[in-house]
């Protein structure tokens, strides 16, 4: 039998070209003037998502988030009647963190240092002498942040949002819904600190061209002819949002051993619970600006990257998964899955702290992205499109 | 489990005890049956090439029979034995990492990891 070889052509540079052509201004990923004015013009006016309902159970369950690029600390928790609510994480006595835990499950948050005690729902409910005050309990509840949950993520705002998270989101608001992790019940986390800008960090899992080189043996396999960079089938754009869709190579040699028996169970598992179909099922989509989903359904994960100064973030990975274990094969499966992913996002960290260094030292003044580092480059331009903006508001 | 008690102590054949069939995966027991997935991790990355090795050696092979026979009961309904050989195989996934994709970068891969660890259960 004669079968045609398999093909593959990546989107051309003049599909891409739209968004420019020019170098970026490498200033943008090391400059802390630069990173001031992201705090306030794209941190402190975006929906981030920072975590998942299945954190909140029950009435009563909360969270502690701390988000360095805004100082903020918040008290995310579950009300009486289900409700989700997010509070700047702080005693309006005289200031004081409230919450010490990071989770847990109570009706009431005491402060530790005399003794004022909330409600679920952010209300004073006690002080002590507090007829000594001179106002009211009503002026001195928790101070409330916008929060919304869109597709099983908890997001919140530290502005006053213009649109809500899935108008903000427009076209690609309803294909995210229909990710398995809207209907997460629990997850696994890995995170890592490194040395690097949050973009340059984010920018490294939005482009393959580096997959062979830095991955030759975890990823190295799956860049084989007739597309020797894996690079995606096409790109896709949502306004500050985007999406690559991985291509399937036909021509990747099945996997042996225990390899075989890690992946072939969980593609089971996933087909067992109705996962698969999804839309952006094989996109890695990008949410403005610092979250990624891996739709794959045996192998979702999401990455968020919180900048933690110029020079220095943090990554978040967690695989959500929808249910229990429904027998030992998932169970193993689960495990393999994870453990292989974070094997090749671990080859990663060290490169990209490589890469600062050589951009802090201020030595080139623009950085190149080629037509297949186009996500890069959107990011770029959404972000410096917010700080231009946020600039002439202000008088920049 | 606690069993702070038996420090010290012998490991004794009941505690290493696998279903039938499963015999040859005994003397890994010890080592390898890890209840957490973060120290299922930890002890890829501590263990000797030689330990890893051995263990591949002989549970890559059970690995299909062992899901097989495990599948056939609820997770929450495993008899001692029974979590002790799917902890095993939990393990197996790691160790799988090194002797199948890692080979002899496995040293310099296990300081790569090191900067990833996976977050302890709440
Ligand atoms: S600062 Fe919290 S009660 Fe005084
Ligand atoms: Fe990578």
């Amino acid at each position: 039998m004669n079968e045609p070889k398999p093909v593959f052509e990546p989107q051309s540079n003049e599909e891409l070209a739209w968004l420019g052509t020019d170098p970026i201004p490498a200033s943008a990923y090391h400059d802390p003037a630069y990173y001031e004015l992201e705090r306030e013009a794209v941190f402190k006016r975006s929906w981030l998502p920072i975590g998942h309902v299945c954190e909140l159970a029950e009435p009563g369950s909360f969270i502690r988030r701390d988000i360095e690029v805004v100082k903020a600390s918040l008290l995310i928790a579950r009300g009486k009647e289900g409700e989700v609510r997010a509070f700047h994480n702080v005693c309006p006595h005289r200031g004081t963190r409230l919450v010490p835990e990071v989770s847990g499950t109570q009706a009431t948050f005491s402060c530790r240092y005399h003794a004022w005690t909330f409600g679920l729902d952010g209300g004073l409910i006690s002080a002590p002498d507090f007829e000594r005050f001179y106002v009211k309990k009503e002026q001195c509840g928790l101070k409330p942040v916008a929060v919304e949950v869109f597709a099983g993520l908890i997001f919140i705002h530290f502005g006053s949002p213009e649109q809500s998270v899935r108008d903000w989101l427009g076209d690609l608001a309803e294909p995210f819904e229909q990710l398995p992790i809207a209907k997460a019940t629990q997850f696994v986390e890995y995170s890592y600190e490194i040395g690097a800008n949050w973009k340059l960090t984010f920018d490294n899992f939005q482009e393959n061209y580096h997959l062979r080189v830095v991955h030759p043996r975890t990823g190295g396999p799956g860049c084989a002819e007739p597309n020797p960079f894996a690079y995606p089938e096409r790109y896709n754009f949502w306004g500050p949002h985007r999406s690559q869709t991985i291509w399937n190579n036909p021509n990747l040699p099945a996997p042996q051993g225990v390899q075989a028996i890690g992946n072939g169970r969980i593609v089971d598992a996933a087909g067992r619970a109705g996962l698969f179909g999804a839309e952006l099922g094989m996109d890695f989509t990008c949410l403005f600006p610092n979250f990624t989903v891996f739709g794959p359904p045996a192998r979702q994960f999401t990455q968020t990257v919180w900048p933690l100064g110029p020079n220095r973030s943090r990554g978040i990975v967690r695989f959500y998964w929808v249910g229990e274990e429904e027998n030992a094969s998932e169970r193993f499966a689960r495990e393999y899955v994870m453990a292989s992913q974070r094997d090749i996002h671990c080859e990663d960290r060290d490169v990209i702290e490589a890469g600062q260094a050589g951009l802090a030292s201020g030595a080139i003044d623009h950085i190149n992205f080629q037509g297949q580092e186009v996500l890069c480059r959107h990011l770029f331009e959404a972000v410096d499109a917010m700080v231009a903006a946020w600039r002439s508001n202000n008088g920049g | 489990m606690h069993n702070w008690w038996r420090v010290g102590a012998t490991v004794t054949a009941d505690e290493t005890s696998l279903p039938d069939g499963f015999e040859a995966l005994e003397r890994f027991v010890a080592t390898w049956a890890i209840a957490d997935l973060a120290e299922r991790d930890a002890m890829r990355g501590s263990s000797t090439p030689d330990q890893r090795k051995a263990f591949y050696s002989v549970a890559s092979g059970l690995l299909e029979p062992a899901l097989d026979y495990l599948d056939g009961k609820p997770l929450t309904a495993l008899s001692d034995p029974e979590q002790r050989l799917m902890n095993l195989m939990l393990s197996l996934a790691h160790v799988a990492l090194a002797q199948e994709v890692q080979h002899e970068d496995e040293a310099h891969h296990a300081h790569f990891r090191s900067f990833l660890p996976f977050t302890p259960k709440a």
